[in-house]
């Protein structure tokens, strides 16, 4: 019963995020044209062969000219869908960003995880990746965080163990020891 | 190499007790991995990637083969007893094992789906070894003028198949193949779009890239809702009871349905883009319409189980039929098999079998020999199952996110691949949130490449590009592929006036 109401929930906020998502989606588009079309004016000053008719920038070139187009359709399609969406009915992006603080937090450990790394090392900083983000997933009791902190053993430490002397691949150990 | 050689070579070095293991040891993990609600086998298989490196490449294949065939049947387990499909490629699955295992017969549905698995896996692999050599033997005959035709329908094919929009899965495959761009220039090894930093000095690196679409961004979107984080009640509880060899005969005697929904499998996998996602709905579908009681379908039969089982897991021996035939990969897990056996220095391409021989007939029979594990491992920890699916998302999510920084990590021991894999991760995030495909992306990128090699050889051969367009077998490709888009731009109008009063 649960899991229908999480998938119905899930589905809820899909279609309450359409507006938001035309308006990302020309915004997205928009700088990306204006990307690969400043891109497409660096494939040129790209070498040409005098083996072969296409150089070194012609295929880029043919590709970015290509996805430059794709992006306004794009921009065009969601402006379409911009109009018809139901504004009562759209989250703003705020809430949007709030319905999934869990997936942002769990990024942002991640972000934090790999430059904490090549100072810690792999196995301290995975220690405290894994028990902080277990706790940020909701490991916050007695045996729950009892659990989280031998996962986090076993998985840190015990993996930089196992990669480093069964497997033969050595992880970062960390530049201040 | 003669056949025979090659075929006792490859044995050799497959019945070597390291290679038995760490095959076993990937079938366990393919099951493991693929029971998990909103794990898929594609992220299981990207995260075996890193530790093959240390292997042969025919040891390397056969394990991720291994996770390949298990992923195939691990998706049935939470199918069956939580309702939820392990992976999409189980959706069909959910229809009549589920039920089953609610009328009390759990224990039944789970050895219908496990031999209705082997079987399909099993079937595939004989279609495999008829079909790939015989059509390797074609595609070395083909000219860079086909070869580019032939990349650019299976984009196609790619972006019309997957997503909702084919608009976006044709901008994400075109984006695959700007990015492959990056680094030096096939033919003439000049460095492009760089930005004279050291990562991209080769190239944006390949595996990084795939760990950051199809895992460290599905992870993110797995741990959005906070209900769904205390994920694993088990919703069908009770004593399970086993006749194995009972049910063999079970599925043995739908014959029909059996070998239709493995074929189906097959030449479903065979097509880029389209896998066991699509595969498992279709051979439900055939099989439905050609009971002679579709009523039934949906209730809890046998039927509906081997439909689904044994179409998703034959899409395993389809996939491969490209990539080792023409060196086009089948879907996103073919993809990252390429990508292994381009880690170990092979050459993927129509050439692979003739250079390659021992390699390709090794997979062959890595291929049988999977399934078989798989099989003995699921029906003897079938009891156990039922736990596997209670494990927290919460536990899971970091865990499996490690697992991914050791893969950026392991290939080049550089801390930038690592923050290249929380950006490509954060993006891809985004990106499916947008409703972009990243499949797309990821073809996109292995087959940039080839695709501007053989361009750039057709265009050194004659100038004249219409050349792609008057031999016939060119022409007939980009006709396919003009044709995929506007059937599917067909449709999706159709789908949506239908939506519309």
């Amino acid at each position: 019963m649960s899991t229908v109401a999480d998938r119905a929930s899930r589905a809820t906020r899909e279609a309450s995020s359409e507006r938001g998502k035309a308006i990302a989606n020309i915004l997205f588009n928009a700088g990306l044209a204006a990307l690969f079309i400043g891109l497409f004016v660096q494939a040129g000053d790209l070498p040409s062969s005098m083996w072969e008719p296409l150089g070194a920038g012609s295929f880029p070139r043919l590709i970015l000219g290509a996805l430059v187009l794709f992006n306004l359709a794009i921009m065009c399609q969601s402006m379409m869908a911009l109009r018809h969406a139901d504004p009562t009915a759209s989250v703003g992006a705020g809430r949007w960003f709030m319905q999934r603080r869990l997936a942002f937090a769990t990024l942002a450990a991640f972000c934090a995880y790999a430059l904490l790394m090549p100072w810690l090392g792999f196995a301290l900083s995975s220690l405290l990746f894994l028990l902080v983000v277990q706790i940020i997933l909701g490991a916050r009791s007695g045996r729950r965080l009892l659990v989280a902190c031998v996962i986090a053993v076993v998985f840190g430490p015990g993996l930089d163990a196992l990669f480093g002397h069964v497997f033969m691949i050595p992880l970062p150990s960390g530049r201040l020891w | 190499m003669p056949m025979t050689d090659a075929l006792l070579g490859s044995v050799e070095q497959l019945f070597s007790l390291a290679t038995l293991v760490s095959m076993m040891i990937g079938v366990m993990a393919g099951v493991i991995a693929a029971a998990i609600p909103g794990f898929t086998i594609t992220m299981a298989i990207v995260l075996a990637l890193p530790v093959t490196f240390t292997m042969s490449p025919l040891q390397g294949v056969a394990t991720m083969l291994a996770v390949y065939v298990g992923g195939g049947s691990g998706g049935l387990i939470s199918a069956a007893l939580l309702g939820i499909p392990g992976t999409p490629s189980a959706v069909a699955t959910t229809f009549d094992a589920y039920p089953m295992a609610r009328k009390g017969e759990p224990g039944r549905a789970l050895a219908l789906g496990i031999w209705a698995s082997f079987f399909g896996a099993l079937i595939s692999a004989v279609v495999l070894i008829i079909a790939a050599p015989p059509l390797a033997l074609i595609a070395v005959k083909l000219g860079p003028w086909e070869y580019f035709s032939l990349i650019l329908f299976a984009v196609t094919v790619v972006a019309s198949l997957v997503g909702k929009s084919v608009l976006k899965g044709l901008m994400m495959s075109l984006l695959g193949l700007f990015i492959a761009t990056v680094g030096p220039d096939p033919m003439m090894g000049v460095p492009r779009f760089t930005l004279d930093v050291d990562v991209l000095a080769a190239g944006i690196p390949f595996l990084v890239m795939l760990i950051g679409i199809f895992a460290v961004s599905q992870l993110a979107s797995e741990v959005e809702n906070p209900t769904e984080l205390k994920q694993g009640q088990a919703l069908v509880r009770g004593k399970m009871h086993f006749r194995p060899f009972g049910v063999m005969r079970e599925v043995l005697s739908r014959p029909g349905n059996l070998l239709r929904s493995s074929m189906v499998g097959v030449v479903i996998g065979a097509v880029p883009g389209a896998g066991g996602s699509i595969a498992n709905l279709i051979a439900y579908d055939q099989a439905k319409r050609a009971s002679k009681t579709p009523e039934q379908f949906g209730t809890g039969i046998a039927d509906g189980v081997v439909a689904s089982e044994s179409g998703n897991s034959a899409t395993a021996g389809g996939g491969l039929i490209p990539m080792i035939a023409l060196g086009i990969p089948g879907s996103a897990v073919d993809a990252v098999l390429m990508a292994a056996l381009m880690v170990q220095g092979v050459s993927v391409g129509p050439r692979l079998i003739m250079n390659n021989a021992d390699l390709v007939y090794g997979m062959f029979l890595a291929m049988f020999l999977a399934a078989g594990m798989v099989l003995v491992f699921c029906l003897i920890s079938m009891r156990w199952f039922v736990r596997i699916t209670e494990i927290p998302k919460s536990i899971i999510v970091p865990v499996v996110l490690v697992c991914c920084a050791i893969g950026a990590l392991a290939l080049n021991n550089r801390v930038t691949d690592l923050y290249l894999l929380v950006g490509v991760g954060l993006v891809g995030y985004l990106l499916a949130k947008l409703d972009y495909p990243l499949a797309p992306l990821v073809l996109g990128v292995i087959l940039g490449p080839i695709a501007e090699t053989n361009l750039r050889r057709a265009l050194m051969a004659d100038e004249n590009w219409t050349l792609f367009f008057t031999r016939p077998i060119s022409a007939m490709l980009l006709l396919l592929a003009v044709l995929s888009v506007a059937l599917t731009v067909r449709r999706l109008l159709k789908k949506r006036r239908t939506a519309s009063p």
